[in-house]
């Protein structure tokens, strides 16, 4: 009797395990394929696309133009004039980009020699209804728009001849003039003045 | 006689203005069936460009520009749209980390800006965000602000920036209770009312025509 109690008692014990295992591997199954069909349900397709973006900024450019009084262009190799001469002459700037800006101009002389001084050979008629002269520089008082042109800086330059004496004489007397330019978009201006501006490049960037 | 030329063509004018449809921004739409996504207008630059208005920008501009992200898939599918940034290309890093740029849901105030940082950083868009579920025909817009400094130097005259956007679409089946998708097209006849416009010129010439005979007669 004691023997077969013995022998039951490790049967009953493998029954019990072999139910537990089928329960977990029940389960275990249920498990992956609630997991497998969650998954299914969460995403059908997944797609990335890419867009390629791009910022340009923009630019300021101008062109001067010298023109004579008969419509022609100035002389890039310059004229032959003698003292009390009167030189046709006139000089525009042209707005060739996209954007409004202010502008100012400056005249530079020069002489090939160490020894003379340009500055006063020549007389310049300014015209001072549309260039202001600040701080050596003539501003223009307006803005200039895309595709427009200034009026005349100037239209003629006298050679003075009470400065230009026989010292000059076979000299290369230059008159140069420089523009510079700065937006006038986000670009308050005090009092109507151009000079007031922001951005003026400082004169050593000249 | 003048007149009446006068009239057809103010006439006809003002019926093929009122057909023009006009298109602003840029659109990310996802054509649907795990397809692609198309991205407008693009540019000279880039066909994937979303931004035309971020173009020739000047010191001091603040500039926004709408992008509109749509589902266009058909209707038994909802997908949620996320959107990250990838940053800016090397030769564009230096140029675009002087610019600002923002990035809002429109019409969302809890969330302010889901991007806000130098245009060059992936900041808050590194990691996916979320744009929302969108069922078919859904759309969300975003507001992109770009802000230039004034101060930006002359050395970024004529530059160009590319930085590059992700979008990732995840598909889910609509269900019944799903919202309908929004009215898209354009429902105002337009055959109808331009054959009417066509017919009542001509009933006008033919007015004009016939009271001018009797002012002869009489």
């Amino acid at each position: 009797m004691i023997a077969e109690l013995i022998t039951q008692i490790p049967k009953k014990e493998d029954t019990q395990l072999g139910k537990i295992k089928t329960k977990i591997v029940v389960v275990a199954l249920m498990a992956a394929l609630i997991t497998l069909m969650s998954q299914a349900t969460l995403a059908y397709y997944q797609t990335v696309g890419k867009a390629t973006n791009v910022v340009t900024s923009g630019n300021i450019s101008f062109a001067i133009h010298e023109t004579t009084d008969k419509g022609t262009e100035f002389p890039k190799d310059g004229v032959f004039t003698c003292p009390g001469d009167i030189v046709s002459k006139k000089v525009t700037v042209e707005n060739i980009c996209e954007h409004p800006f202010y502008l100012r101009v400056k005249m530079v002389y020069g002489v090939d020699s160490k020894e003379l001084s340009a500055e006063d050979c020549f007389k310049l008629n300014i015209n001072e209804e549309s260039w202001t002269l600040h701080d050596g520089w003539y501003y223009y008082t307006d803005i200039v728009n895309p595709g427009e042109t200034t009026p005349n800086v100037f239209s003629h330059v006298e050679i003075v001849g009470s400065k230009v004496d026989n010292s000059y004489l076979g000299k290369t007397l230059t008159l140069t003039v420089k523009a510079q330019a700065v937006q006038s978009e986000n670009n308050p201006i005090t009092d109507g003045n151009t000079y007031t501006a922001s951005g003026w490049p400082k004169e050593a960037e000249g | 006689m003048k007149r009446i030329i006068s009239l057809i063509v103010f006439v006809l004018l003002f019926c093929s203005f009122s057909l023009l449809v006009c298109a602003y921004g840029g659109n990310v739409t996802y054509s649907g069936n795990a397809g692609n996504f198309v991205f407008e207008p693009g540019s000279d630059y880039s066909i994937t460009d979303l931004f035309p208005d971020f173009k020739d920008v000047m010191p001091g501009d603040s500039i926004t520009q709408k992008i509109t992200v749509k589902n266009n898939a058909d209707q038994k599918v909802a997908v949620k749209i996320y959107i990250r940034s990838l940053g800016a290309h090397k030769e564009s890093a230096e140029f675009l980390s002087k610019l600002d740029l923002t990035v809002a849901v429109c019409d969302q105030n809890e969330m302010p800006y889901m991007f806000e940082a130098k245009a060059n950083e992936t900041a808050q868009l590194t990691d996916w965000v979320c744009l929302g579920t969108l069922y078919s025909g859904g759309e969300v817009d975003l507001d992109v602000t770009l802000k230039v400094p004034v101060e930006l130097d002359n050395e970024f005259m004529n530059s160009v920036g590319y930085f590059d956007w992700e979008f990732k679409v995840e598909e889910f089946p609509s269900k019944p209770d799903d919202p309908k998708p929004p009215q898209t097209g354009d429902n105002a006849y337009i055959i109808f009312w331009s054959s009417l416009a066509i017919i009542t010129v001509i009933a006008l010439i033919i007015l004009l025509y016939r009271k001018k005979k009797e002012e002869k007669h009489a």
